[in-house]
């Protein structure tokens, strides 16, 4: 993980964290959209926020953002409580969330002054030159005149993301920011967070596109049916996640009962087995299945992309065993 | 700060297309009771105000706000309140403002004031449309009053004056009351039916003598008494029971909004 050392001096904060949840909850009625959400978004990281479809990403980024009370919990951002400091700290806070949101009537620039005037920390001769950059910024110069009705989604996305960045934030929020983008507009917000990040701003995206995640963030938490199932440095997470082993064997069922009775964790994928290597090692597979007899062709060690990991931990099927793997994997990256 | 918020959001409402149209519908209405009346010719006048317009060009924009301010004013005023907050919910622009950040209250301000500095646009641009058309069509002569004396033009362009000032914050009352329905839904039309059938069943109700308990809690009872600046001397109770009427909507209104407001989830 590469440390953003090249961060500007800031004030110095108590915590090097630049949002932190603590035992959030959220209900709508009877549904608990959010529970026990503890999240840590350390400064200067890049963190991806993952999970299925209605996991409480977006519910979570609300509630960080001041914009949803919590059911229970604490919220501090950029080392102000929620929801009294909001003040203070929305200001150094750029959103883009559950989509843009922009008055259909008014053009992309319109709209932009519009937000502009009412940000804090702009001052008001300097709003054009910001607008101006903005959309310059996110490639939107030469549709600026155009009004916002007659945008392409990825055109909206684009504006948000200008929204979003109007005035050099600390922390920068994007929901679902590749949402309607076409491959080009993914590699730009790609590039874009790259230089909020080189810049020194911490940058927490939600996504359900791992690829997105894998190639940009520094740190990860999943979350899945409104917790937070694993939380870290990307790196280490993939590590911890990767310790398993493809075994191809003709003998799968004997091989399966084999590693049952040694308390190893395995399933079964193609030609052979698949082995989790939580607690146990490669030989000692290899070694329990060559005493019951089965035939081992070949192991190869397991490349955990982020798509497994995250299979694994949100699978609903296997809630047991996606438990269990959580349980190591924070016992793994602590 | 909060100037530029508030000059921000006059020119966000200017610049929608319905502002426009509405206002356009608004300064036809002059024109035509002018012209109605022009064409009527002597003698059909009806009771009250009607009754002196005919030769008395400075009338028609006291009698057009009167009549407006039935339906076509709170009309224009729930509009407003509605995308004041329940259109912004709609289009996700809420969000935007409130991360930005604004407070919640100053956003109440900020959309109380644009309300207000509408209201008080579209009233005037009314009056001033209906002293043009008024004198173009029916002459003037001064100001002839409901009590029958004559006031001279300048004395009259201050009763006309202060009836804006009166219609106007009438109009803002019935926004706020709008405003708090806005805060709490995200469809506008929900706001514009609630506060139109509010007025509606408010003036149904004002009919029933039986009511007549009733009678001085609803915004409504107080608009026929603001005719009073036409008579001369002014008599003031009226007004000021209007208007101290409007001003307990516009407290209730506000505070009920305040309080949806702060704990809204968006």
């Amino acid at each position: 993980m590469t440390t953003s050392t090249s961060a500007p001096v800031t004030a110095p904060t108590k915590s090097a964290v630049a949002a932190r949840t603590k035992g959030l909850r959220k209900e709508y009625g009877s549904t608990v959209a959010v529970d026990r959400v503890d999240l840590e978004v350390p400064e200067g990281a890049v963190l991806g926020m993952l999970g299925p479809n209605g996991s409480g990403k977006t519910t979570t980024i609300r509630m960080l953002l001041g914009l949803v009370r919590p059911t229970q919990g604490e919220i501090e951002l950029l080392g102000k409580p929620l929801p009294d400091g909001a003040e203070h700290a929305l200001p150094h806070v750029g959103a883009l969330v559950e989509g843009p949101g922009f008055h259909p009537f008014l053009s992309g620039r319109e709209n932009l002054v519009r937000c502009a005037a009412f940000e804090p920390l702009l001052p008001k001769k300097q709003i054009k030159q910001a607008v101006e950059d903005a959309l310059e910024r996110v490639g939107l110069a030469q549709a600026a005149h155009r009004r916002y009705r007659g945008y392409s989604l990825g055109m909206k996305q684009r504006l948000g993301l200008a929204a979003a960045l109007l005035v050099p934030r600390k922390l920068v929020v994007l929901d679902e920011p590749t949402n309607g983008l076409d491959p080009a507009g993914t590699r730009e917000i790609r590039k874009i967070i790259a230089e909020l990040h080189g810049a020194g701003s911490t940058v927490l995206v939600s996504s359900h596109l791992l690829s997105e995640v894998e190639a940009t963030c520094t740190h990860v938490a999943v979350l899945h049916r409104g917790t937070v199932v694993a939380q870290g440095e990307l790196t280490e997470l993939l590590q911890a996640g990767g310790s398993a082993l493809q075994v191809i064997t003709p003998d799968v069922e004997t091989a399966l009962s084999a590693l049952r009775q040694a308390k190893i964790s395995a399933r079964p994928l193609g030609d052979g087995l698949r082995v989790e290597l939580a607690g146990t090692s490669a030989p000692q597979v290899i070694e329990t299945l060559v005493k019951a007899g089965a035939q081992v062709f070949e192991a190869t060690r397991w490349k955990t992309g982020l798509e497994e990991l995250f299979a694994r931990l949100t699978e609903a099927e296997e809630a047991e065993r996606g438990m269990s793997a959580v349980d190591t994997l924070d016992g793994g990256s602590r | 700060m909060i100037t530029r918020q508030f000059a921000s959001e006059v020119r966000w409402m200017l610049r929608r297309p319905r502002t426009l149209i509405g206002l356009f519908g608004l300064i036809l209405v002059p024109i035509i009771i002018s012209f109605g009346i022009w064409t009527a010719g002597e003698g059909e006048g009806g009771p009250g105000l009607a009754a002196i317009l005919q030769g008395n060009g400075m009338v028609v924009p006291i009698f057009t706000l009167f009549l407006s301010l039935n339906l076509l004013l709170p009309l224009v005023a729930s509009i407003w309140a509605a995308d004041g907050l329940a259109g912004e919910a709609q289009h996700g622009t809420l969000r935007g403002l409130l991360v930005a950040p604004v407070s919640r209250v100053r956003l109440l301000f900020v959309k109380l004031f644009g309300l207000a500095a509408m209201s008080l646009l579209a009233v005037t641009l009314m009056a001033v449309v209906g002293i043009i058309a008024g004198t173009a069509f029916l002459g003037t002569d001064g100001m002839v009053t409901l009590t029958g004396t004559t006031l001279s033009t300048g004395e009259g362009l201050l009763r006309i004056g202060l009836f804006i000032l009166l219609v106007t914050f009438q109009m803002v009352s019935i926004g706020a009351v709008a405003l708090a329905v806005s805060a709490t839904t995200e469809h506008p039309l929900v706001v514009q039916a609630a506060t139109m059938t509010t007025i509606i069943v408010f003036q149904v109700l004002g009919q029933f003598s039986s009511l007549d308990w009733l009678h001085p809690f609803l915004i409504t009872t107080g608009f026929p008494g603001l005719v009073d600046v036409m008579r001369d001397p002014i008599p003031p109770d009226q007004i000021w029971s209007s208007t101290l009427l409007a001003g307990c909507y516009l407290l209730i209104g506000t505070g009920l909004a305040a309080m949806r407001l702060i704990t809204k989830d968006s």
